[in-house]
């Protein structure tokens, strides 16, 4: 399933929203929170990420990995917080008003 | 992300750092994840480069080190495309100083785009200045303006020395607001009070840098006494060295109050509420929300307005507005058709440098299509590649542009040597200034996207495998070389059309020096003294000439003395209105202003001004005894044409005025400037119009400069604190005035004429010698099959004397359509002597007939079982 434009940033937000990950951690949290469903490609997370670091609203430090690996984990900042509060605002008023357009599926004859 | 954050990238420190983390980082998770999970890590790492936000910028970089080391790699090619460049932009430049100095520099006041120029049209002047009561009903009833200013210019003998003779300067009556609404701040001491400019009151003046740099140093000039024309005023202020008033080639010393006019006249009623004294040159900055056609309209309503309220002095002027360009260009049209002849001229010598340079270019791009064959094989896009190339293309020109003001430079200090000798200074503002500097930045764009793109385009568009495949070298034989072919021939057209120009006005130079002069230029120096400057009345003037005239007469070493209002081909020459008997004016107009003056009986023998019909003036001619005058040539041609003018009456001035016979018709002869159409003259005999100033006309029977210091020693002895000016031999001015001009006209074209040949020729001599070595084999074996030394150097002689001969063929045509437009420009340019266009043509081909034997030789001295063995 391909992402709309601009919701990637969103759905890091909402994943590091559990705790700080490590790029590839992150990939993995949304594949498998989105059921399968989502399958993000790392060469287009990666520059989200440093994007989202560029602009304040993740902060990323070195730690040790589950496999004893040194890694740089990211973890949502204050601002970015905010930022997601902002993004999940509008990401309902979207939904809602593209639900009210769609209604239930009618009937499609043919 | 903000334009801060932006910038923290940009360190070179920040963005290692940076990257070095992203490595490692990457590393790290490739070992957690595998490395097939995580996809093309360059790529991804490629990407956050990209979030910086300064991926062109590292491109651009990148293309300019590219460019760097690729000029450096070619040595002789990058000296030659900026050489040719720097010659071609220099000359422009140049050329744009002396236009800039002539016509567009802006004035120097803040915004001057918002300033326009307020002036009265007459039927017979489309440029009369306003009187001081109509400028101050205009500030009350307009509603265009945020401003309105006023000021005249007048010379004042000036000097801080009570008991020294004044010196001439030229000084600025300026109105209220003048300092303010140019913008203008002095530099030391204060600018005018409100209460010094309204009314007179305290005598105040500033003064301009340059004379301010006159005073002895150290010592503080504000609150110094400056004496003009005899009256004490306190200086106050310095203004800026970049504000020299707001007229071009003048500028002011001394500005002071217009409200102190009528003190410094000494005159027993005010000037300035003269409805009829239309003197005051007139500007204003528009209201936000004006336009020139509202304002035109207001205007337009404003003086018909005051023609119905003051129908005696206002009749027939109507107030106009218009741009400080528009206001030049109609005072002196002649300077738009230089400008733009010189322009016209540069602009070809940079097309001529531009088709050298893509010629060098296209050469280049044979011998690089390896290299950019195998960029493009492993996919460069050809967009990025062409990115490229005209990065090298802008790399030059900025090269050119850059060593192009050098020679701007040496061109500039020779323009600025073009002056006048006269008192107060005539200046002509030729400088390198940022304005200059601009210029040439453009040009080097505008030649880049000349001379780049389409060989760029060529070069990318290349077939790549066949250029892989012959290692570089291209297919050998006969090389196609049409677009290259053209480039020549275009050139050489061009050269020729700058070089005819140039042999145009090289035939004016030579007829202005052969032209005898219409009057005597040898042993003869004139002086200018200003009586009125020290208060005299019209009776002390009178008195003060005839006593002056009568000591000089007994200076030994004179031959004769005379007098006059204006002297020919002085730079200042005065007017007249007339009214002549039974010529019908068209409609609108009532009267003739033609050059006039009055001159004294001695003038016509003296300065051997011949007349042709009638008599000169004699002592006879006196106040009170009949008036007569006497007319040109071309005056009785205009107004009596097929009559006798002899007998003939001439109304002066307004109408109403006084009535004068003509007794004598002189040679016309040249006034203003020695290529001007015939003009009208009008004589009226000193006496009975008596002037407040002279120039006083004497001849020597020895070296007339030995004069100047008895004809000094003259004045004082009659009163010690008259100022002289302009003392100076009638052969200077005349150099100056006639063939100097000329002279400098031709060497600006001729130096044109020199860059465009050699830019010319070594396009010719390149293309010649390239083709030369792409025939070498061609050549080697019709040596080998026996062609002698002569067959082969006529093979290339010829292809270069083709080329050679197409482009004059060409240039003649352009040349049958420029020649009339310059023509048209420059009264005293005729359609240059047949001879210009046998040796310009000649001359070409001669040029080109020696550039193609260089290779020619080097072809013919091939040795053939070498070029085919290199094969």
């Amino acid at each position: 399933m391909d992402l709309l434009q601009g919701t990637l940033d969103m759905l890091v937000l909402r994943t590091l929203l559990a705790g700080s990950l490590h790029g590839y951690g992150i990939a993995k949290a949304i594949h498998s929170s989105s059921k399968e469903a989502l399958d993000i490609e790392f060469g287009s997370l990666y520059p989200a990420l440093k994007r989202l670091e560029a602009k304040g609203w993740i902060a990323s430090d070195w730690q040790m990995s589950e496999h004893n690996r040194r890694a740089k984990y990211y973890s949502l900042t204050p601002a970015g917080r905010k930022a997601l509060a902002r993004e999940h605002a509008n990401w309902a008023e979207f939904v809602s008003a593209v639900g009210r357009i769609m209604g239930p599926l009618p009937e499609v004859k043919g | 992300m903000s334009l801060w954050n932006r910038l923290k990238y940009l360190r070179p420190a920040r963005r290692r750092r940076e990257e070095r983390e992203m490595r490692e980082e990457l590393e790290s998770l490739a070992a957690i994840a595998g490395n097939n999970e995580l996809g093309n890590l360059t790529l991804a790492m490629e990407n956050a480069r990209a979030t910086w936000g300064w991926t062109w910028l590292e491109s651009l970089v990148a293309d300019i080190r590219y460019a760097f080391r690729a000029l450096r790699s070619q040595p002789a090619f990058f000296a030659l495309a900026v050489l040719s460049l720097a010659l071609a932009i220099g000359a422009n430049s140049a050329i744009f100083s002396f236009a800039d100095a002539l016509l567009l520099r802006p004035l120097p006041v803040t915004d001057p785009s918002a300033m326009f120029d307020v002036a009265y049209a007459t039927p017979d002047n489309p440029f009369e200045g306003m009187s001081y009561p109509d400028f101050r009903d205009l500030r009350e009833k307009s509603r265009s303006f945020s401003g309105l200013i006023a000021y005249r210019l007048t010379t004042l003998a000036a000097t801080t020395d009570p008991a020294a003779p004044g010196q001439i300067r030229l000084t600025a009556l300026v109105s209220e607001h003048f300092f303010p609404m140019a913008g203008v701040e002095p530099v030391i001491g204060r600018g005018f009070l409100p209460e010094e400019v309204s009314a007179p009151g305290q005598a105040v003046a500033m003064i301009s840098h340059d004379l301010w740099q006159q005073f002895p140093g150290g010592e503080p000039v504000t609150g110094k006494t400056l004496r003009l024309n005899g009256m004490a005023f306190t200086i106050v202020g310095v203004l800026p060295e970049s504000f020299g008033g707001l007229d071009r080639f003048v500028r002011p010393s001394i500005y002071i109050p217009l409200a102190m006019s009528q003190r410094l006249a000494a005159a027993p009623v005010d000037p300035l509420e003269d409805r009829g004294r239309h003197n005051l040159v007139v500007k204003g900055r528009f209201n936000p929300g004006s336009s020139l056609e509202s304002a035109r309209a207001e205007l337009a309503t404003i003086g018909v307005a005051l023609e119905r309220e003051y129908p005696k002095t206002n009749h027939n002027r109507r107030l106009t507005v218009r741009t400080e360009l528009r206001r030049r260009i109609q005072q002196t049209p002649q300077l738009l058709a230089l400008v733009k002849m010189l322009m016209g001229l540069v602009a070809l010598i940079l097309i001529i440098a531009c088709s050298n340079v893509a010629n060098l270019l296209l050469a280049r791009a044979r011998a690089r299509s390896r290299e950019i064959a195998i960029r493009l094989s492993i996919g460069a896009g050809r967009r990025r590649l062409v990115r490229q190339l005209m990065t090298e293309s802008l790399m030059l020109a900025l090269a050119g542009s850059g060593a192009g003001l050098f020679f701007a430079y040496g061109g500039i200090r020779l323009l600025q040597t073009l002056n006048v000798p006269s008192e107060p200074p005539s200046y002509l503002g030729v400088q390198l200034d940022w304005r200059v500097v601009e210029f040439s930045l453009l040009a080097a764009v505008a030649s880049c996207l000349l001379f780049g793109l389409a060989p760029a385009w060529q070069t990318v568009r290349m077939d790549f495998l066949s250029a892989l495949k012959s290692g570089g070298q291209g297919s050998t034989g006969h090389p196609r070389t049409l677009g290259r072919d053209a480039l020549v021939v275009g050139q050489i057209a061009l050269a020729m059309v700058v070089l005819i120009a140039a042999g145009m006005f090289l035939a004016g130079f030579r007829r202005m020096l052969v032209m005898v002069p219409d009057f005597r230029t040898d042993h003869v120096i004139t002086m200018d003294t200003a009586p009125e400057m020290l208060h005299y009345s019209p009776e002390q003037t009178k008195a003060f000439y005839r006593r002056l005239v009568d000591r000089v007469r007994t200076i030994s070493g004179v031959e004769s003395v005379a007098m006059t209002e204006s002297l020919p081909l002085s730079p200042s020459q005065t007017a007249l209105s007339v009214v002549p008997e039974g010529y019908e004016f068209p409609k609108g107009t009532e009267k003739a202003t033609v050059f006039g003056g009055a001159v004294d009986a001695h003038y016509f023998d003296t300065l051997r001004v011949e007349i042709r019909k009638g008599r000169a003036f004699t002592e006879d001619d006196r106040a009170g005894s009949r008036r007569v005058a006497m007319v040109n040539e071309q005056f009785a041609k205009t107004y009596w044409p097929n009559q006798d003018p002899l007998g003939k009456r001439l109304r002066l001035d307004t109408p109403g005025g006084e009535t004068a016979e003509v007794v004598g018709v002189a040679k016309t002869g040249h006034y203003l400037l020695v290529n001007e159409a015939p003009a009208s003259y009008v004589y009226l005999p000193y006496e009975q119009n008596p002037r407040a100033r002279m120039t006083l006309i004497v001849q020597s029977n020895g070296d007339p400069a030995t004069l100047a210091a008895p004809l000094r020693d003259a004045v004082r002895s009659i009163d010690g604190n008259m100022a002289i000016f302009n003392l100076r031999t009638v052969s200077t001015l005349y150099e100056s005035r006639a063939t100097g001009t000329w002279l400098q006209l031709f060497q600006m074209v001729g130096t044109m004429g020199c860059i465009g040949l050699a830019l010319a020729v070594t396009g010719l001599y390149g293309l010649v010698a390239y083709t030369v070595s792409r025939r070498v084999k061609e050549l080697g074996i019709r040596v080998a099959l026996g062609a002698s030394r002569k067959n082969v150097v006529w093979l290339v002689e010829r292809r270069g004397l083709i080329l050679a001969l197409a482009g004059i063929v060409v240039g003649g045509l352009l040349t049958a359509a420029v020649a009339p437009m310059l023509m048209a420009g420059f009264v005293g340019l005729n359609a240059s002597p047949p001879g210009v266009y046998v040796i310009v043509p000649l001359a070409l081909l001669m040029v080109s007939a020696a550039a193609s034997y260089v290779p020619a030789r080097r072809a013919a001295a091939l040795d053939p079982v070498r070029t085919l063995r290199d094969e």
